[in-house]
């Protein structure tokens, strides 16, 4: 039946829309009011953003002002500019120390509350509770925590005999020092995913490993870690993409010195751009970094899969 | 009884639709307008200021973003709220807004890119050129003249770092309080020594005497600095920034055109400050928070702003501070200068309005010079028989004040100002005088790095 002609523009479509029809079936448009809230937001912030940074990165831009065309020129620059290096290479030393420090230290954690040992309440709790502090707290009380002379960690090691350790402000140690916040801080998503994989074991493999005779140690090596491995898995791959992006603690603890030796990429771009209005160039670094995460998680995904086979 | 009255689907799916439709078309909706901009001068006249206030028919409201945090921000306030006092009858009012320091200057490009920029801001000398060339900031002089502000009151230094020669050498801020780097030193730790306080160091050799009479060692490690460094960022920056120039390095020639005068100044002035680490071993470079180090007595002497001088006062530290001493045979320090800009509006009719609360800021600025921050920039102010009474000790404010004579290392007034600002730490010269400092590049390489980069951006303008 035809839409009457006569019937008002918002009419007809009202009867147009009701009848519209895709794969021989009547549309249903509740679902996508319902998706709306969602998908404008993504839309706008997510998707646009990435296709404008995308072509801003092969223009000379600083906010003001139409952007300028320059070609491949922000990625030669960057490919030369040993800042850039330096970041890239932290990045990635962030990642050898973060991610086994997170993952097994939140294994380990998990375990213990598991297997409700002595305060594991307590322990619940105090594990989880840094990651719901702000990244400004974290900052302000490590740098503290960390300082030199009169920092509480060098404290406890002069007791035991070690020397004052600087910790944020030389080149060997600024980037375990940022690394040693950030282990601790993003801990407690680890262990939450780890003590809900744990709880989801079911008791009747570990009980026949113990019939058979295994001890804790070997139920735990050759029954719960097998299992685990799907969440070992996601949480290296997790962690690995969260600590390539490390920014918060870089800005507190070091804003990325002495000399460039506890700079992360996001650092460099937000300086970059925030602070010195190339825009292009940091969106040139930015799409960088997405090539380098890509290629990385793609590796360590392969590597994990071929463990498990 | 509740009457109880059933929604289909349909009903629900277009309520839910108008709902959605509304709230987007009001998230869309322009913002309130500008309030109307003053017309001409009016007849009334503005208590503490020396011109009449602008006549506004209907209440004009002007946004002003401020990143003064700390305790000068609280004797900024106090002139603003002075400001809306003196005003409340005149249909002009300030709105101030609090920016924290590092987002200030995108979050005013990023106004101004959409229309949205606050009608003024505090300000740094000779750091705007791109927000200029960029439309960002508007020049004063027509604004000045138009409310009567009074330039011939100003210090000559003061107007000529808020001009820009490549912008037709135009006045971009009000200059509000010159700053400069001059040492404290801990009273305490003199008396400890045995040094006379009353004779503090002027030359490079007296200082070293003094630093190495107040430097604490446990076995070869440096537990109190007799100069109070870092290791990296501002502190090492800025000292070999002000040697430097004493030794006779010139950042940029006066034209513009040439980067790294005397190179081999440069070069010494790295060595020299990394001696102070390593030859004389009067500096540690374990220090993390060098306001707070100084403040709990981790260091003797230490060269920084009167934005201390508050802090101290209030923690009760026993301090003076006395001119920055002579380490290179010219006596220079560091020199910022604080004032207020306007940015661009959509309402031009917006600037006269600004520019007379801008001038009423000035023209009242006794309080702000006295106890918020820098030396005054007022030759009228800095003449006032209290003007040395009034606020922070003279004891250890005078040395900031009179100091100005010889605060020459400003800023250079180009598009990549950024780069040469000695007061940084984590521009492109802090991070290469780092390599420096932790060892991983020689003085030349550095120097080399630092001529070449400079070059560049003076090349652009």
């Amino acid at each position: 039946m035809n839409t009457p002609a006569t019937l008002p523009f918002w009419q007809r479509t009202r009867l147009r829309m009701r009848k519209a029809t895709w794969n021989y079936q009547r549309i249903d448009w509740s679902g996508y009011v319902f998706i709306l809230p969602f998908f404008i937001p993504f839309l706008t912030f997510t998707v646009v953003a990435i296709i404008f940074g995308s072509y801003i990165a092969f223009n000379d831009w600083g906010i003001m002002g139409a952007p300028q065309f320059v070609g491949l020129a922000n990625f030669k620059e960057a490919f030369t500019d040993e800042w850039v290096v330096k970041a890239f290479t932290n990045i990635l030393r962030y990642g050898l120390i973060i991610v086994p420090g997170v993952t097994v230290l939140g294994l380990i954690f998990a375990v213990y509350v598991n297997k409700r040992w002595y305060f594991s309440g307590f322990v619940r709790a105090a594990f989880y509770s840094p990651n719901v502090v702000s990244a400004t707290v974290i900052g302000l009380v490590w740098v503290w925590i960390l300082d030199t002379q009169f920092g509480l960690l060098n404290k406890y090691l002069n007791m035991i005999g070690i020397p004052n350790i600087p910790w944020l402000t030389s080149t060997q140690w600024s980037l375990i020092g940022v690394s040693i916040a950030s282990i601790w801080w993003d801990l407690g998503f680890s262990f939450v995913l780890f003590l809900a994989a744990l709880q989801e074991i079911p008791r009747e493999l570990q009980e026949a490993a113990e019939i058979d005779g295994a001890s804790g140690m070997q139920s735990f090596w050759y029954v719960s870690l097998p299992i685990l491995r799907p969440t070992i898995s996601m949480i290296v791959t997790l962690q690995l993409i969260a600590t390539m992006r490390i920014f918060s603690q870089v800005y507190m603890m070091t804003n990325g010195g002495p000399a460039g030796s506890s700079d992360s990429v996001i650092h460099y771009i937000y300086q970059t751009a925030i602070v010195r209005f190339r825009l292009g160039y940091a969106a040139a670094v930015s799409l960088m970094l997405f090539v380098v995460i890509l290629i990385v998680t793609f590796i360590q995904q392969r590597l994990i899969r071929e463990s498990v086979q | 009884m509740a009457m109880h009255k059933k929604i289909s689907r349909r009903e629900f799916i277009r309520l839910a639709g108008l709902t959605a439709a509304g709230t987007a078309l009001a998230a869309c909706a322009p913002t309130a307008a500008p309030t109307e901009a003053p017309a001409a001068p009016a007849a009334t006249e503005a208590p503490a200021a020396i011109t009449q206030a602008p006549a506004v028919s209907k209440p004009t409201e002007i946004l002003h973003w401020s990143w003064l945090a700390a305790s000068d921000g609280e004797v900024w306030k106090q002139m603003i709220d002075s400001f809306n006092e003196a005003h409340k009858d005149k249909n002009i009012s300030i709105k101030m807004e609090v920016i924290p320091e590092e987002q200030f200057v995108p979050k005013v490009v990023g106004a101004a890119a959409t229309g949205q920029a606050p009608d003024f801001g505090w300000g740094t000398a000779g750091l705007r050129a791109k927000m200029i060339k960029d439309g960002v900031v508007v020049p004063q002089d027509d604004y000045a003249s138009k409310v009567g502000l009074d330039l011939t009151d100003f210090t000559d230094s003061s107007l000529k770092a808020s001009r820009y020669p490549s912008f037709g050498n135009k006045l971009y801020m009000t200059p509000m309080d010159a700053m400069s780097l001059q040492m404290q030193v801990n009273l305490d730790h003199v008396k400890e020594a045995g040094l006379d306080a009353t004779k503090p160091p002027t030359t490079a050799e007296e200082l070293m005497t003094w630093a190495k009479a107040m430097t604490k060692m446990d076995g070869d490690k440096v537990v109190r600095s007799g100069i109070m460094m870092t290791g990296s960022g501002v502190q090492p920056t800025v000292t070999w920034g002000i040697v430097a120039r004493q030794m006779g390095f010139l950042r940029a020639s006066d034209d513009l055109k040439q980067a790294a005068i005397n190179p081999e100044a440069g070069k010494k002035a790295m060595q020299w400050v990394l001696d102070l680490f390593d030859t004389h071993k009067v500096s540690t470079r374990d220090v993390t928070d060098r306001y707070k180090a100084f403040g709990t007595g981790e260091g003797s002497m230490f060269w920084t702003g009167p934005w201390t001088l508050n802090g101290y006062i209030e923690q009760g530290l026993n301090f003076m501070t006395v001119f920055f001493p002579n380490v290179g045979g010219e006596l220079h320090t560091y020199f910022e200068l604080g004032g207020l800009e306007m940015y661009t509006q959509k309402d031009p009719g917006r600037y006269e309005a600004t520019m007379y609360a801008l001038k009423w800021l000035s023209d009242n600025c006794f309080l702000w010079t006295t106890k918020g921050r820098g030396a005054a920039v007022r030759k009228s102010v800095l003449a006032q028989p209290d003007y040395k009474t009034a606020g922070s000790p003279w004891e250890v404010r005078g040395a900031f004040v009179e100091g100005m004579s010889f605060a020459t290392e400003g800023e250079i007034p180009v598009l990549e100002a950024p780069n040469f600002t000695i007061y940084s730490g984590g521009n492109f010269l802090a991070k290469t005088l780092e390599t420096v400092w932790v060892g991983e590049k020689t003085i030349d390489q550095a120097m080399d790095e630092i001529q070449k980069q400079w070059q560049s951006d003076l090349d652009k303008g």
